[in-house]
């Protein structure tokens, strides 16, 4: 059965889900907006899989682009489950690349992208707009 | 001045100006995501000093606690629609070059050794520290090995860099209140 793409829309009501799109075809994966989730778990484990499912069936490059603005704690740690897949396949041989473009003047957030290098392994470009 | 009226045991003008010396926004109630737009909206608005850095501070450290506040406070009340919400009291004042947020709840004595044991430690680290901290603190979180409730403690630390200022107020045998303030420096937006 072929990969689906993920696409959801980004909304900002009381919650906030960001803005998914994973292209099965192009392996241009990209999570953006803000992101507080009534379950983060239930939301990020579909976009956890699905990279599961890409890198151990297509096994082609996945470019891998983060633009959120915000994020909880609770999200920052699906991020963190995001990244360690990429890391895996990076591992066994899978080309990946991850850009994260964040607020230059948002130094905590440049730190947050570093504390997420050191504690992956992962090259992150970080990208300030 | 005197007390007019004495029709109710309770001065709304005593209270208002107890409350109005330096508080910008003070919530005392149930939390939950309805109750965290408005109130965010309304501490964006009346942070707004003109530096996006101040109020994208005061708004993370917002998020984290007052879900800390609907999850984990000892005193809770149910929605029509079944919803158990936590309550408690957020309130967050202006002093010259500096924000100060506070939250406060109600906690299970046999419950807060374990929250006054982080926050002791997230105090005594460095910034470089907190932030491996928080780092082992995800991962153990990840592979399930602990409670994540306390990530945010270690976040709030962060965004506002300082202390967590705790204080514990015995209630009864069973429950004290829990309250946590943090001071949020007003930045100019290269520092």
């Amino acid at each position: 059965m072929e990969l689906e793409d993920i696409v959801i829309e980004g909304s900002h009501k009381n919650f906030f889900t960001p803005s998914v799109n994973f292209n099965a075809k192009t392996g241009i994966c990209e999570l953006s907006g803000e992101s507080f989730l009534e379950d983060t778990a239930e939301f990020y484990k579909p976009l956890i899989d699905w990279l599961v499912e890409y890198t151990e069936k297509i096994k082609k490059p996945i470019a891998f682009i983060i633009k959120l603005t915000y994020f909880n704690t609770s999200t920052s740690r699906c991020i963190l489950d995001l990244l360690n897949v990429l890391k895996d396949y990076e591992d066994e041989g899978g080309e990946v690349v991850v850009n994260w473009h964040y607020d230059e003047n948002d130094s905590d957030m440049e730190e947050d992208i570093e504390d997420y290098m050191i504690d992956t392994g992962l090259n992150i470009n970080i990208i300030p707009f | 001045m005197e007390k007019t009226g004495g029709k109710y045991d309770f001065s709304l003008y005593e209270f208002h100006n107890l409350l109005h010396q330096n508080i910008l926004v003070s919530y005392k109630g149930p939390i939950d995501e309805r109750v965290m737009t408005v109130i965010g909206e309304n501490i964006e608005i009346l942070t707004n000093d003109g530096n996006d850095r101040t109020k994208s501070k005061i708004f993370k450290i917002f998020m984290e606690l007052a879900q800390n506040v609907w999850l984990y406070s000892a005193e809770s009340c149910k929605t029509m629609s079944g919803k158990q919400l936590g309550m408690g009291t957020l309130v967050i004042g202006e002093f010259g070059d500096y924000y100060t947020f506070v939250t406060g709840n109600m906690v299970k004595n046999t419950d807060v050794e374990p929250v006054i044991e982080k926050c002791e430690i997230i105090n005594s680290l460095d910034r470089d520290s907190l932030r491996e901290y928080r780092r082992e603190q995800r991962r153990l979180a990840n592979q399930g090995k602990k409670n994540s409730g306390n990530i945010g403690l270690i976040q709030v630390a962060l965004t506002a860099e300082s202390p967590l200022d705790i204080e514990l107020t015995p209630v009864s045998e069973e429950e004290s209140f829990f309250s946590l303030a943090v001071k949020i420096k007003k930045k100019t937006v290269k520092e």
